[in-house]
């Protein structure tokens, strides 16, 4: 390709597209939409598995985690449903290799401090069986204050509710309303490290119990930390058995309906999730952007059949096929890169503007990362989408003979 | 003395169905540096078809083609090209400029095809409209021109490169006579002052009054008339 003519072949192609601008606009626009659904849907959902991975971390390395449902569709363990009764509890501390179990429940809840009401998660835990463990394995410690106390009303809160949910920020020994009853802030967390750890107030488990009727003795999720020395999956394997065998006594069914997860099956199983996701956001994303290719080539087409006698023209003062066929695919591939841009910057807003809404309604925390690589992929795609359909078209334009060309139309 | 052009026994068959239409039978001709050459006939004549062979835009069915002794059938279509831009100006009825350019980078265009540089062909190109009386609306674009204007930055157009031979085909059938005149003074002035050659399709004698040499064609077959039944130019 002669390369010193090439600026002056893309500023043809410029030129071209301006003069039919509408039809240009029109064609950038079926790549707008395919790439702005690949850059917003990608970077929520690298940011939501962002989220979790830096979740999943927060929770140590070596535990095991008990949750109602079944491990085959995580969304019913994420949902909740069952709660692990007492004797679930007993099983799962019986079984061979288990150092502590740890019960903790957990409800969305109403806070009021002052005037303020505002929502936010209340979580149950045994202050008196949990805390060594959770400061030694969890790395939970105090920003300010103490610990409760076993039995009082008292209450440590995370970052999230200090700092952000209330318009006051709320410091040690102040008293707040939880499901109409009053507590007493007696510390503040250092940050757990997500967003919905630290959006949590918590409070001793048998007050957890009474407050919202759930069985005494009872949790919703169990964590496990092993005895020194053990192996993660066999003591994951023993405490299967020994639920089954419980369950089976109790209910006269074996069926698992309770999950039993190592923390490094649970990000093998958030990721596989995830990884499904994604790759579903990019085979549609990726049909939206090959309808836009498709619509580029249209147009390239009709455009070559209007410009026969003026390729015809050029051929005749001296164009060879690789001018023609430059000019075309830079007008094919401007088009291409044109949606792209438009939709990376339009995909990137509307993930920030999602991330924004979350971050408004503490439910929903997540972060939207648009990547240098995404944008840089949305970009190169698209205008590899441009080039590759304005291939054959430009290709059927570089080859029409001069004499057919200029024929044509007369 | 080296020919411009050569035509040797030149046939161009179409093929219509079943039927072959013979549109050059066996035409041979030979054009020379300096020439003014008109070609006549009636339409259906194959005028159309010896203007694209004159023009090295196609190939002929049997027969060759010599551009300044270069076989033509013997090069690639890039090659013929850029042989045919460098050599051969194009001046067509409907002046055909790029609609999306202006009078000023229509001019360039042949230039950029052969590659030179910005300065020079900018600079050329500016001469030539100036040269041509379009000093004012260089930065015009089509649509902005009358008839007249429009031809005359084609005209620019075909000198841009400097070629030896300029084909003019009807360059004054969409004028009107008085700019129809000024047109072929404009071609007639490039050949003598520069000792170019030129051969200019037509069926208008006035035109045709320009030239020494008058290939008459019917039928597929020429005749070369040297001497031109009317004598006196306007």
């Amino acid at each position: 390709m002669d390369q010193s003519a090439l600026k002056e072949y893309f500023q043809i192609a410029i030129r071209n597209l301006r003069t039919r601008s509408l039809r240009s606009w029109l064609t950038i626009l079926g790549i707008v939409i395919g790439v702005f659904l690949i850059v917003s849907l990608l970077s929520l959902s690298e940011g939501i598995k962002e989220t979790i991975t830096k979740q999943l971390k927060s929770m140590g390395g070596e535990m095991i985690f008990i949750m109602p449902g079944s491990e085959a569709s995580p969304l019913t363990m994420m949902m909740g449903g069952d709660k692990l009764e007492k004797q679930d509890m007993a099983a799962i501390k019986k079984a061979q290799g288990v150092d502590k179990v740890l019960g903790m429940s957990y409800a969305g809840s109403v806070m009021r401090y002052k005037e303020e009401s505002k929502n936010a998660f209340l979580a149950g835990i045994s202050w008196k069986e949990s805390l060594d463990v959770l400061e030694k394995y969890q790395g939970w410690s105090l920003a300010e204050g103490r610990w409760p106390l076993p039995g009082k009303k008292e209450a440590v809160i995370g970052q999230q509710v200090a700092n952000q949910i209330f318009s006051q920020k709320l410091r040690a020994n102040t008293e707040i309303t939880i499901k109409g009853r009053k507590f007493e802030i007696v510390g503040v967390l250092n940050s757990l490290g997500s967003k919905t750890d630290d959006s949590f107030a918590y409070i001793d488990m048998d007050i957890y119990q009474s407050l919202t009727g759930e069985k005494p003795g009872s949790a919703q999720v169990a964590m496990v930390k092993i005895e020194e020395g053990a192996s993660l999956n066999q003591v994951a394997e023993n405490i299967k058995t020994s639920l089954k065998e419980t369950r089976k006594r109790r209910i006269g069914t074996d069926e698992a309906d309770f999950a039993v997860i190592t923390s490094e099956k649970m990000s093998d199983i958030a990721g596989g999730v995830l990884g499904v996701i994604q790759f579903a956001v990019v085979a549609f994303a990726s049909i939206a952007i090959i309808v836009g290719g498709i619509g580029i080539m249209n147009s390239m087409f009709t455009s070559v059949r209007e410009r026969t006698r003026e390729i015809g023209v050029m051929k005749a003062i001296g164009a060879k096929n690789s001018a023609v066929l430059s000019i075309f695919l830079f007008e094919a591939g401007i088009i291409g890169f044109a949606g792209g841009i438009g939709g990376t910057i339009l995909g990137a807003i509307a993930a920030k503007a999602v991330e924004l809404y979350g971050q408004a309604h503490p439910v929903f925390y997540f972060s939207a990362s648009v990547s240098p690589g995404l944008v840089a992929f949305g970009l190169l795609f698209s205008f590899a989408v441009g080039c590759l359909s304005g291939f054959f078209p430009a290709r059927r334009a570089s080859l029409l003979k001069p004499v057919e060309a200029l024929r044509r139309y007369e | 003395m080296e020919l411009i052009l050569k035509l040797e026994n030149v046939w161009k068959i179409y093929q219509m169905g079943k039927l072959e239409l013979a549109a050059l039978k066996n035409v041979s001709l030979e054009i020379p540096p300096g020439d003014f050459v008109a070609v006549m006939g009636p339409s259906g004549s194959g005028k159309s078809t010896l203007l694209n062979m004159l023009g090295c835009l196609d190939f002929p069915t049997r027969g060759k083609i010599f551009l300044k002794n270069k076989d033509i059938s013997s090069l690639s279509q890039d090659q013929l090209s850029q042989l045919r831009g460098r050599t051969i100006g194009f001046i067509f009825q409907e002046f055909n400029l790029l609609p999306n350019l202006n009078a000023l980078e229509n001019v360039m265009l042949p230039m950029i095809f052969q590659k030179v540089p910005f300065l020079e062909r900018d600079k050329k190109a500016r001469e030539i409209l100036n040269s041509v009386g379009l000093g004012s609306r260089m930065l015009h674009q089509q649509a902005e021109l009358s008839g007249g204007e429009r031809q005359r930055v084609a005209i620019a157009r075909a000198f841009a490169n400097d070629p030896e031979l300029v084909i003019a085909d009807e360059p004054t059938g969409n004028l009107d006579s008085k700019t129809g005149k000024m047109i072929m003074e404009l071609i007639r002035d490039f050949q003598q002052k520069k000792g170019k050659t030129v051969i200019v399709v037509t069926h208008d004698p006035e035109v045709a009054s320009y030239s020494k040499k008058i290939i008459n064609i019917k039928d597929g077959e020429i005749a070369i008339n040297h001497q031109p039944s009317w004598t006196s130019q306007p």
